[in-house]
């Protein structure tokens, strides 16, 4: 196994002894699934990823997009890239077959998803948008509407945006200016200028379908007066195919630090006062519409964020192994001494250590909100559809700005161990942290993330979303102190947990009095806490389920109790050394990550309000 | 037309082999097995041909159950049905010829494709062999291919040449590189693979047995290869005179 982009052994210890995917095919929606079946899809996803995008990465970054004479194109080896993919069937997996996808669980696309976005992050965020953009047809569509766009987008024929921004309405949506005038048929005139529009423009597919955020001439300011259109790129002929230009046109595109395969556009809608956009839904509900495709869309970008930290890690492993420099620190007084592999130097080994452990549990936590996202779909009673749709609306936020952020640190760390060389585009590394970084600000900017889970998420349902994920960190202490090898950790994780519970319930009488402003102000080092316990709790109960298989193991071949022969059994046999990888990730991670929790929680409870109260003068 | 195309399940070109202690294999725990690239020239070249012409393809493999999901590989990028003979491990060319001919002779059938050899032992006899068996025309290392009128035109290269080469039908054609670029299974591909139907046979059913007539004694890892010699010296021409002697006497290249 070439194991470039993902350790795919990891992946599917997740899927199937972690998470236990092989449940859902116990339900008739994913009825036509079996292990087989996802392993060869697993092995597809990694030959798409390796063979047909990896090879467009570095060209796709150099060549970059280009506008000219209104026209944007993108890298030209794009091109046989995205038939292959479309063909493949790989844009909307998980849409149920009567419409062109494969039922596919969002929990397994996850897992195929990790290792293209790894690949190449900037190529898939066309059928991304795509898949998005259907998504809102399929739900909100009328029928004509989903006649005339829902194949043809599904198949990647066409492709979709997301139209959201404006210049002066940024994080703050409600500002937008653009505008809607009712014509006498039904439609709107609509006309307004959206600025960094993924995908805007392009020449992949025939026609774009825009979901454009516009206001109703009349309709109140405000996010409440904002309903959601569907303009196409060229008007619609009798027979369905496009015809004219409807008039919709590219400003600019940008010039960007990273995913520079993705051209991102200023669309001018409606210059000549020529553009047609059909009502989406209902009017005024374009902001409750759209948040469906940006829910979806935190997900995917936490799954970006994902795929280059597992692609930084693969790489940093491999790098390490093969590059040698500098003798053993033990040897430093022997100039005979020769220089070694620095996967051997202890700075090294820790650094790789802290990569492995935060990427399996970025990996766990992105994976259950997937998982999550079917048992909603899936789960009888309403308790348990609740349950899971607590979780994944709690986590949402948490899977897209923690995941984020730590995988720019695990891109710098990549940097880091390749040392030089990293810096330098030779390798890929440096890429990866240039395209990584867009992803701790779109989708709504990773402070807008911390405010949504502090704001809405910690207290929706009553605080139950957030008690119930409190009961599952709380089961696997009581499983890792049922382990002598792990008793220890789970009381680190019972501390962490205990600090965070307290932290929580401070912000929530801070929220009802006159010191609302500190979770405010917390917000985001909050939810880099919350993220840090759930990674914790997932490190740890992954190193229990090895943990556990690992001692039927040793009694097995005699190696109970027996450091040595433990040992000694890893470099025979590939099982033993990756379960006992798990259990390292979860000692460390335990022991390096979670007792800071306490200190940061202390900290934050202080209620200190020094970056408010201060002068803007005195910074 | 009805295409047969035959399928080996081979360790992926990247597997680190390596070779059992006692001799008899390659350590199998921990490989990535993979269609024989060679064979899915030809898989991509029956569903090309049935695409154009209609008609049917079938693949046939011999191998353990792992091999299954070869064949499941091969149904998913489009084939109709499979069958699979499976307890016939390690087997020679011959017994491998054997049992595909047994089972391709039940089968009505216009073309039959095999890679041109499996990048595993590399034996390239297994597509020949067949050919005699069934008893019609191969062209063997094919990088271009026509079928008109029950005939076939192909292409072969050989060294400084090209071969154009007629054959009648039915027969054999075994695939090189070049030959096309095979396509990857697709998601729609995989779930209707599923459904499709494989045969599973055992030797004995085609009355083949498990004596081989050639067998591999023992399986050896390649010698490590000798350390370099660093010629020392400053003056370049008693270097390159050094330099000429040991290949001539020492590596005897020259």
């Amino acid at each position: 196994m070439s194991d470039i982009l993902v350790n795919s052994r990891d992946q599917k210890f997740l899927l199937y002894e972690q998470l236990d995917v092989e449940k859902l095919f116990g339900y008739e929606k994913f009825k036509d699934y079996s292990k087989d079946v996802v392993d060869m899809m697993l092995g597809e996803a990694e030959k798409m990823a390796e063979e047909v995008l990896i090879p467009t990465y570095a060209e796709g970054d150099r060549e970059g997009c280009r506008f000219e004479g209104g026209k944007v194109s993108v890298p030209a080896c794009y091109q046989d890239a995205y038939r292959k993919f479309c063909e493949g069937g790989w844009l909307c997996p998980t849409k149920d077959p009567e419409i062109g996808g494969q039922g596919m669980p969002a929990a397994v696309f996850s897992a195929c998803v990790e290792m293209m976005d790894g690949a190449n992050f900037a190529f898939m965020m066309y059928p991304g948008l795509t898949a998005g953009a259907a998504g809102l047809v399929e739900k909100y569509g009328t029928d004509e509407q989903k006649e005339k766009y829902l194949s043809k987008m599904l198949s990647g024929e066409w492709t979709g945006t997301m139209c959201l921004t404006e210049p002066g309405a940024g994080s703050d949506v409600g500002a937008l200016r653009t505008t809607a005038k009712r014509l006498p048929d039904g439609t709107f005139l609509i006309s307004g200028t959206k600025c960094f529009i993924s995908c805007g423009d392009h020449d992949l597919a025939a026609n774009i379908i825009h979901p454009v955020l516009a206001r109703i001439e009349g309709d109140p300011p405000g996010t409440g007066g904002i309903s959601i259109f569907l303009v196409p790129k060229y008007r619609l002929n009798e027979d369905g195919s496009p015809g004219e230009l409807n008039d919709v046109h590219t400003g600019n595109i940008e010039h960007k630090m990273g995913i520079k395969g993705s051209a991102t556009c200023t669309l001018n809608f409606g210059d000549d006062g020529k553009c047609v956009g059909e009502l989406l839904g209902k009017e005024r509900q374009g902001m409750r519409i759209m948040f469906q495709m940006m829910n979806e869309a935190r997900l995917e970008v936490g799954m970006q964020g994902l795929g280059h930290a597992s692609a930084a890690y693969q790489r940093s492993l491999r790098y390490s192994k093969e590059r040698i420099q500098s003798a053993p620190i033990w040897e430093m007084k022997n100039p005979a001494a020769k220089p070694v592999p620095i996967i051997e130097h202890p700075d090294i080994r820790r650094t790789l250590l802290w990569m492995k452990s935060y990427v399996e549990g970025l990996r766990a936590l992105n994976y259950f909100a997937a998982l999550a996202l079917d048992m909603t779909h899936v789960a009888e009673k309403q308790r348990e559809k609740d349950l899971w749709n607590g979780f994944l609306e709690l986590l949402t936020p948490i899977c897209k700005a923690f995941t984020s952020d730590k995988a720019m640190e695990i891109c710098s760390y990549a940097i880091d161990i390749h040392g030089g060389y990293g810096y330098c585009s030779e390798y890929p590394v440096e890429q990866y942290m240039r395209d990584c970084k867009i992803a701790t600000i779109y989708e709504g900017t990773n402070a807008i993330q911390a405010l949504d889970l502090v704001g809405r998420k910690l207290g929706a349902n009553r605080g139950a979303n957030v008690t119930a994920l409190f009961e599952k960190i709380g089961e696997t202490i009581a499983r890792a102190k049922g382990l002598p090898a792990l008793q220890k950790e789970g009381g680190f994780l019972e501390e962490a947990l205990g600090a965070v519970v307290e932290l929580t319930r401070q912000f929530g009488r801070w929220g009802k009095s006159a010191s609302f402003m500190i979770p405010v102000l917390n917000a985001r080092p909050y939810l880099m806490i919350l993220g840090d316990l759930v990674v914790g709790w997932l490190v740890l109960q992954a190193g229990a389920i090895a943990e556990e298989k690992l001692e039927g193991i040793y009694r097995e071949k005699g190696a109970e109790g027996s450091r040595a022969k433990q040992r000694a059994l890893a470099r025979k046999d590939e099982e033993v050394a990756f379960y006992q990888g798990k259990v390292a990730s979860a000692v460390y991670f335990t022991a390096a990550v979670l007792p800071t929790i306490q200190g940061r929680c202390r900290g934050i409870g202080l209620g200190d309000r020094t970056p408010i109260e201060m002068l803007e003068a005195s910074f | 037309m009805n295409l047969i195309a035959c399928v080996k399940q081979v360790p992926d070109t990247e597997a680190q082999i390596k070779v059992k202690a006692d001799g008899s294999g390659i350590e199998e725990a921990g490989i990535k097995w993979v269609m024989n690239p060679y064979d899915e020239f030809g898989v991509e070249e029956a569903l090309r041909l049935k695409e154009k012409a209609g008609g049917t393809v079938t693949v046939v493999s011999v191998g353990p159950a792992r091999a299954m999901e070869t064949i499941r590989t091969a149904l998913a990028m489009g084939a109709e049905k499979g069958v699979h003979i499976t307890d016939l491990d390690n087997a020679d060319a011959f017994a491998t010829a054997s049992a595909l001919a047994a089972a391709i002779k039940e089968i009505p059938f216009d073309l039959v494709f095999c890679g041109q050899r499996a990048i595993d032992d590399d034996s390239a006899q297994v597509g020949s062999i067949l050919a005699e068996l069934l008893g019609v025309p191969q062209v063997t290392i094919v990088t271009k291919l026509e079928v008109a009128d029950n005939k076939i035109k192909a292409v072969k290269p050989i060294e400084g040449a090209q071969l154009l080469i007629e054959a009648s039908m039915p027969c054999v054609v075994t695939a090189q590189k070049g030959l096309n670029e095979p396509r990857y299974a697709s998601l729609p591909g995989i779930m209707k693979a599923k459904k499709k139907p494989v045969d599973v046979k055992k030797a004995a059913d085609y009355g083949i047995s498990a004596d081989f007539k050639a067998n591999v004694a023992k399986m050896m890892p390649p010698p490590s290869r000798p350390p370099g010699k660093i010629i020392q010296g400053d003056d370049p021409a008693v270097k390159a005179a050094e330099l000429v002697k040991l290949l001539r006497e020492e590596a005897k290249v020259i």
